[in-house]
């Protein structure tokens, strides 16, 4: 097996869309409506590194994490797999699933309450074509590698004798086994207790950096993000509206709903500005809507924000938004958007 | 608040809930004591499993068999009762369970999808209540007070046509705050109202929660496991864990001077969206069954400042501080010759100093 350099692009997905069929006006010639779930979304992964993504419930960030696991196919957009593009159409088959693996959030819904742990783990090697004679050795392996060990205290029990965490291990180990170049986990954290959480994610980070993986992290808590990842993206009604490495989309954010995300953390710190209230934030995603998607709900929208869609705007660092306050010329709008103490050392 | 001189609205000691009979049985609630002011608000937080919800359903006599109320005592004071005897919740019969529920302590789950039926318009949900506890209104009335109580949270009467499938979930969960306050109660109880909700939303709820609760003056339970939140909305904070308190204090108190190993390491637990990245760790190993607890404290096999005597002796909840809080740990026994980490020692600063 070659070895990946880190930083290598591992997966890299251009304009990927998804369209769902959306209920139709009543009558036999109704026009036929469909809503983008994800629409336009260009990423790369790279060996080694943690891109997260962050949105709330119905942003399409699910639903991105199974295109790029072939679960869901595209309706648009082009993925290339280590340079090679990938057919969209075919059918995938073993040989995407073993570089390409989706860990789902509720550990307790992912493997199978009726069989023995080994059982779950051994499943993927058999079809992926491991012989008999390695089976034990290669469960015994992915054991070590999420720190259950002793391992034969767990080959033998049943889901319901572990813990969410240990569950949780056990999925990532599971989608080790087949030895992945890339593992796509979707809120691998949220359905944990919160005592451990934190082990989860630094488990995450540290196979990311011992096995030179290419991690998608997809996750609801931006805090969680800033803490485990290399670059960050934010999904809006299925599109990322801003990007940036490092912790620079959190320290300098440049996009309204990405404030607003942050903002909405609860923040003991600060607690002379709580209760505040958020501005703009009642109303649904809106994804049938003229311009840009955040602009109903946006406190800053121009005029133009509700005509036309807004281009993605490269600030520099790797720092990408798709908002039109830093589009045009009213750039000083747009830097007093940023939260006071970072906007001075961005100048 | 002038309310403080009042006796408390809920005074809870010696509380104990069992789930099973004999020897099977599972010990959720032990030895819980606590009491709320009028118009505070008492967050308890806790992992799944630590017996924040069991402890509230026992209290509002919700819990279902087999979970069993073995012991100790609960009295509500309500200042709106016409006799202004203390109401005894533990050995009160349904008749007059029936008549302080709703009407003077109201419960908000943390799923609204399944607080609502999904068959029934919202606007039948607040006729029911209404018409069910207050005979008098008529049904115009009813229906003017059903379109109050969703300014209350922001709704418009357009909503009372609505089904539940309608809504999103800010708005169900909105929907059944509102159905909480419907019958004026002097108590709420919030059992993870916003877990399931995205943050935006989460803080949308919380500022009106807020706004509601300073506007009416109601009493609150708030339980979440998520501590930085209650740090914002509540008065004393209370931490569960394996069934037990472990450290109850003023909310600012907690979170800036943690007493107990265990609320110091959920509070490491959740990342900072400021300052340097640096690694944190959590807490090691997995929360306790129940039904076989750890000898002693319930934390020892988690804790880095363990000792002898937190292997064998359960620690109680003992006041410190001049009675201001009280914590759960060997630690902080006078007779105690073991360090105290450095982080457990840390001194509050009063809001006032903050400045």
């Amino acid at each position: 097996m070659e070895q990946l350099q880190k930083g290598e692009i591992v997966l890299e997905a251009k304009g990927l869309s998804r369209a769902f069929a959306a209920r139709n006006e009543k009558g036999l010639f109704a026009k036929k409506r469909s809503v983008h779930a994800v629409e336009g979304v260009s990423l790369t992964l790279r060996a080694g590194e943690v891109l997260a993504v962050v949105g709330e419930s119905g942003s399409g960030k699910s639903v991105l994490a199974r295109m790029l696991a072939r679960i869901v196919v595209p309706t648009s957009g082009e993925l290339f797999l280590r340079g090679n593009s990938i057919d969209l159409k075919e059918r995938r088959g073993t040989s995407y699933a073993g570089e390409v693996q989706l860990i789902l959030q509720d550990p307790f819904a992912a493997i199978n309450p009726v069989r023995r742990v080994r059982h779950s783990l051994e499943r993927p090697l058999l079809l992926h074509q491991t012989p008999k004679n390695e089976l034990l050795a290669r469960s015994h392996e992915v054991l070590a590698s999420v720190s259950l060990t002793p391992q034969e205290d767990y080959l033998e029990r049943y889901p319901h004798e572990l813990s969410g965490g240990q569950l949780q291990r056990i999925n990532i180990a599971r989608g080790l086994s087949v030895n992945p170049k890339v593992l796509l986990a979707d809120e691998p954290i949220s359905m944990l207790d919160v005592s451990v959480r934190l082990g989860v994610l630094n488990l995450l980070r540290e196979l990311c950096d011992t096995k030179n993986l290419a991690m998608m992290y997809i996750t609801h808590d931006i805090a969680s993000a800033r803490y485990i990842a290399d670059e960050t993206a934010v999904m809006y009604a299925g599109q990322v509206v801003e990007r940036a490495r490092g912790t620079d989309l959190i320290d300098q954010p440049v996009h309204p709903y990405t404030q607003l995300l942050i903002s909405s953390v609860p923040n003991p710190e600060s607690l002379e500005q709580r209760h505040t209230g958020t501005q703009g934030s009642t109303g649904v995603a809106g994804f049938n809507v003229n311009g840009c998607r955040f602009s109903p709900r946006c406190p800053q929208a121009l005029p133009i924000c509700t005509t036309n869609e807004p281009p993605e705007v490269d600030l520099g660092g790797g720092h990408f938004a798709r908002c039109w306050l830093p589009a045009t010329a009213e750039q000083k709008s747009a830097v007093a958007l940023r939260p006071s103490t970072s906007s001075a050392k961005q100048q | 608040m002038s309310t403080t001189d009042n006796p408390p609205i809920l005074e809870v000691s010696e509380f104990n809930v069992d789930y099973g009979y004999g020897d099977d049985a599972v010990r959720a609630v032990t030895d819980v004591s606590f009491s709320l002011g009028q118009s505070k608000v008492l967050g308890i937080a806790g992992e799944s499993g630590s017996g924040k919800s069991t402890l509230v359903y026992a209290l509002t006599r919700l819990l279902r068999a087999p979970g069993i109320i073995t012991g100790g005592k609960a009295t509500l004071r309500l200042l709106r009762q016409e006799n202004d005897l203390p109401f005894d919740l533990l050995n009160a019969t349904e008749a007059e369970l029936r008549g302080i529920r709703w009407s003077q302590v109201s419960i908000v789950m943390q799923s609204a999808l399944n607080a609502l039926n999904p068959l029934q318009r919202i606007g039948k949900e607040f006729n029911e209540v209404l018409k069910l506890h207050d005979t008098s209104l008529s049904k115009a009335d009813r229906k003017a007070r059903a379109i109050e109580l969703l300014a209350l949270v922001d709704l418009g009467p357009d909503r009372l046509q609505r089904y539940p499938h309608e809504l999103s979930g800010g708005q169900r969960q909105r929907v059944v705050i509102a159905l909480a306050l419907a019958l004026r109660p002097e108590l709420v109880i919030m059992d993870e109202p916003t877990t399931a909700l995205d943050v935006v939303t989460q803080r949308e709820i919380v500022s009106k929660l807020y706004e509601l609760r300073q506007r009416l003056g109601f009493a609150m339970i708030f339980i979440t496991h998520d501590l930085s939140l209650l740090v914002e909305l509540a008065d004393e904070i209370m931490v569960m864990y394996a069934g037990r308190i472990v450290e109850r204090a003023p909310a600012t108190h907690l979170y800036q001077a943690p007493r107990h190993p265990y609320t110091l390491g959920l509070m490491d637990s959740f990342p900072p969206l400021f300052g340097e990245r640096v690694q944190m760790s959590g807490i090691p190993g997995s929360p306790p069954m129940l039904k076989s607890p750890p000898t002693g404290c319930a934390f020892h096999p988690r804790c880095a400042a363990a000792h002898d005597r937190c292997r064998e002796e359960s620690p109680p909840l003992v006041a410190i501080e001049d009675g201001q809080r009280s914590v759960a740990c060997w630690l902080h026994d006078p007779t105690s010759t073991h360090e105290v980490p450095v982080a457990l020692t840390r001194r509050h600063v009063a809001a006032s100093e903050a400045n």
